[in-house]
């Protein structure tokens, strides 16, 4: 358990000052060389120090013979070494003082055999120096805010919200993009390979005292220590929200059983159970993985399991609906004042129950303000989600009759577009509840864009934004019967 | 060292994988668990007078830590309503048997419509786990399980029985009251209890925990699994 972030020892693996950098070269095709080039795209702040045999310079930096030719000792050491050479480099490391360290390079416990041995010949030299170790065949740490990106892939998007703990690289690297698309980014991503010391329990300490991080994220392939994840994941979930990704090993599945109880703990019915005692969000998918994310970072909580469901389409508001009643969401009956309220925007070819369907916007201000206003101070209506369909060309024709020319409409970006996104904002931390959009459009249209930018999370179906507020309710009550049992 | 305790580890010692259905039933008594009234004999004579103490209908079954499905093997006698039906009953079962048993089990016929089921497992990652699912014969087919790890308290036992797909059997049930619902926590609870105290213990089976016509409920069948001595399981 760690009070603060600093006394994590992942502190100076996410925050180094400086770096040294084993296995860049000046072939740029090599996996170093494009490892250090994404450090140095992503425009780290500190000094890097390649550390190569024969290269005066590597991509533009004084590079050094041995490390114990550095002028200083580094917070962080990155290899990207063939595998035969990682123990002795560790071993000098240690010489050198440096005592954090990212092994990207794989060969280890992972192909068996040799890599066994080779792997805790590895711990037992980082033990002797006490060098903390993210790896080995992993591809390390991103932290956004600390412009640092270990990985091969360059950096894309902002700094966000969302701390990942990840048993596989691919869900650091290969999601920059597809944050950046739906608007958010990492606070602070571990992609921890073999675990050889740092383990997911510790990506988890490190992420629930991270202030950037709002939500924790977690790929998980197996749980080594189990039992201080339950007690980590209990006590961090009373604070921030921790979605996982869980894809089944069989650990107990192989092992032969005599009981009944045994041959039916398939280890996907036991981690069921145990997310929801850690009071960890269970996810089926990596897109329920980041949808999760995205709403339970970004959104209040609801105070019960009631949603309003706001349209202009009957299909798309229909299967909301269903959503809604399959997950045990409901749709609350409005009061005669909502009705009454509501009267007042819908045409009498829509139809004023839940979903609210008003077929046809005449007014977007209507759609946008008037309506939500409405549903979200009624005290039956917990949540809001809204499908809508404005395609940029009919925003734009809508900016020109305000008055905006046609160059500035097309371009985007606009005031009067913030202005509709910012008071929606408003809205949600007035009353306190929480909003989501949905579309079949694409998100990178001017619409969503300047809702996702305002931190209205908007998907891509009625049933993703259906499961991702189920998963604001299930946090709520799951985070209320561990309070309970504090006490 | 309490007389359960002494119990586990002479069995251990005697190289038992399992404890028989009467002991098995003393471990989850000693935790409160209800179990089925019920006296273990040797002789047809004893078997008779407690059956009548009991009162009928009464069931047999063979007690043994060499055999763990009883049923499977013929060796459990039901619905027994009268000194004689216990009588044969009795000499048919002894008949039945080529291992060493510990006698022959006379137990009441507990009533209801409703079965569950309970159990421990030791995971290699979290260590003892306590599951409560639907039980009886059709367990493996309905398959709805929940599990948590030990210690569970009565809050996360409640969360339990808020997980369980078939939820519905345990209020009113044609005709039959709510399930106990503390008495049921209580239980789930000393389970993962049970796989605190006694790292000899690897499994515990409880099928079918009946639930009777008041909402009460007994362990009808139970069965504990040892850890073997070469057993490297290092929970």
């Amino acid at each position: 358990m760690i009070k603060i972030i600093n006394d994590s020892p992942l502190y100076p693996i996410a925050n180094p000052e400086n770096i040294a950098f084993f296995g860049a070269s000046n072939n740029f095709f090599s996996m170093g060389s494009n490892i250090l080039q994404s450090i140095v795209d992503f425009g780290f702040e500190g000094d890097i120090y390649p550390v190569h045999p024969k290269e005066e310079t590597v991509q533009g930096f004084k590079a050094y013979k041995d490390v114990m030719d550095l002028p200083i000792v580094p917070d962080l050491a990155v290899f990207v070494l063939p595998t035969r050479l990682i123990c002795d480099v560790m071993e000098a490391c240690g010489k050198k003082g440096i005592r954090h360290a990212v092994v990207v390079t794989a060969g280890f416990r992972e192909v068996g055999g040799e890599g066994i041995a080779l792997e805790a010949k590895l711990k037992n030299i980082a033990k002797k120096y006490g060098i903390v170790f993210v790896g080995p065949n992993c591809l390390g740490v991103v932290n956004t805010y600390k412009k640092l990106n270990t990985t091969f892939l360059k950096m894309e998007g902002n700094p966000g919200f969302i701390g990942l703990a990840s048993q596989s690289g691919s869900l650091v690297t290969q999601m920059f993009n597809y944050l950046a698309q739906h608007g958010v980014g990492f606070s602070t991503a571990f992609s921890i390979g073999n675990a050889a010391v740092i383990d997911l329990v510790d990506c988890l300490e490190y992420l629930g005292a991270c202030p950037d991080t709002k939500v924790i994220a977690m790929y998980v392939e197996s749980i080594d220590r189990g039992r201080q994840f339950v007690e980590a994941a209990r006590r961090i979930s009373l604070r921030k929200p921790i979605v996982a990704y869980y894809v089944g090993g069989s650990e107990i599945g192989k092992k032969a059983t005599f009981s009944h109880t045994g041959s039916l703990a398939g280890p996907d019915k036991l981690y069921d159970g145990i997310f929801r005692q850690s009071g960890v969000i269970r996810a089926h998918s990596i897109t329920d993985l980041f949808d999760y994310a995205r709403a339970l970072g970004g959104l209040p909580l609801p105070r019960g399991r009631r949603v309003a469901i706001q349209t202009h389409s009957g299909g798309p508001g229909a299967a909301a609906a269903d959503t809604c009643g399959r997950l045990g969401l409901e749709l609350p009956k409005f009061p005669d004042e909502t009705i009454e309220a509501l009267s007042e925007f819908v045409p009498h070819t829509g139809s004023i129950n839940n979903p609210v369907d008003i077929t046809y916007s005449k007014n977007q201000t209507d759609f946008f303000i008037g309506i939500p206003k409405v549903l979200l101070s009624s005290n039956v209506v917990d949540m809001l989600l809204m499908y809508y369909l404005v395609p940029d060309s009919m925003l734009q024709g809508m900016l020109v009759r305000f008055g905006i020319s046609e160059e500035d409409a097309q371009n985007g970006n606009l005031d009067v577009l913030n202005d509709y996104a910012a008071l929606m904002v408003n809205m949600l931390k007035q009353y306190n509840k929480p909003i989501a959009g949905f579309t079949f459009r694409n998100l990178k249209e001017q619409f969503p864009q300047a809702l996702m930018a305002n931190g209205i999370p908007v998907f891509t179906s009625p049933e993703q934004s259906v499961r991702a507020l189920n998963a604001l309710v299930t946090y709520t009550q799951l985070r209320q019967k561990i309070q309970l049992q504090q006490v | 060292m309490d007389t359960i305790r002494i119990l586990i580890e002479n069995a251990v010692q005697r190289g038992q994988k399992t404890l028989s259905e009467y002991d098995s039933k003393k471990v989850l008594a000693s935790f409160n668990i209800p179990v089925s009234k019920e006296y273990l004999t040797t002789t047809v004579e004893e078997a008779v007078q407690k059956a009548q103490e009991i009162g009928f209908p009464v069931v047999l079954k063979v007690c043994s830590h060499h055999i763990a499905h009883k049923t499977e093997g013929g060796l459990v006698e039901i619905s027994l309503g009268s000194t004689d039906a216990v009588k044969k009953a009795f000499e048919r079962l002894m008949g039945e048997i080529s291992e060493p048993i510990d006698g022959i089990l006379v137990q009441e016929m507990v009533e209801g419509k409703r079965e569950l089921m309970l159990g421990l497992i030791r995971d290699p990652q979290f260590g003892p786990c306590v599951m409560a699912g639907f039980g009886g014969i059709m367990t493996e087919i309905i398959n709805d399980t929940c599990f948590r790890m030990a210690p569970v308290n009565n809050i996360e036992a409640a969360d339990m029985l808020e997980e369980f797909k078939s939820k519905k059997m345990l209020e009113h049930f044609r005709g039959q009251a709510p399930v106990d619902r503390k008495a049921l926590c209580d239980a789930i609870c000393a389970i993962g209890a049970i796989g605190l105290e006694y790292d000899t213990i690897s499994e515990i089976d409880i099928n079918p925990l009946i639930i009777r016509p008041d909402g009460k409920f007994a362990a009808v069948d139970a069965l504990v699994v040892l850890k073997g001595e070469n057993d490297d399981q290092d929970n």
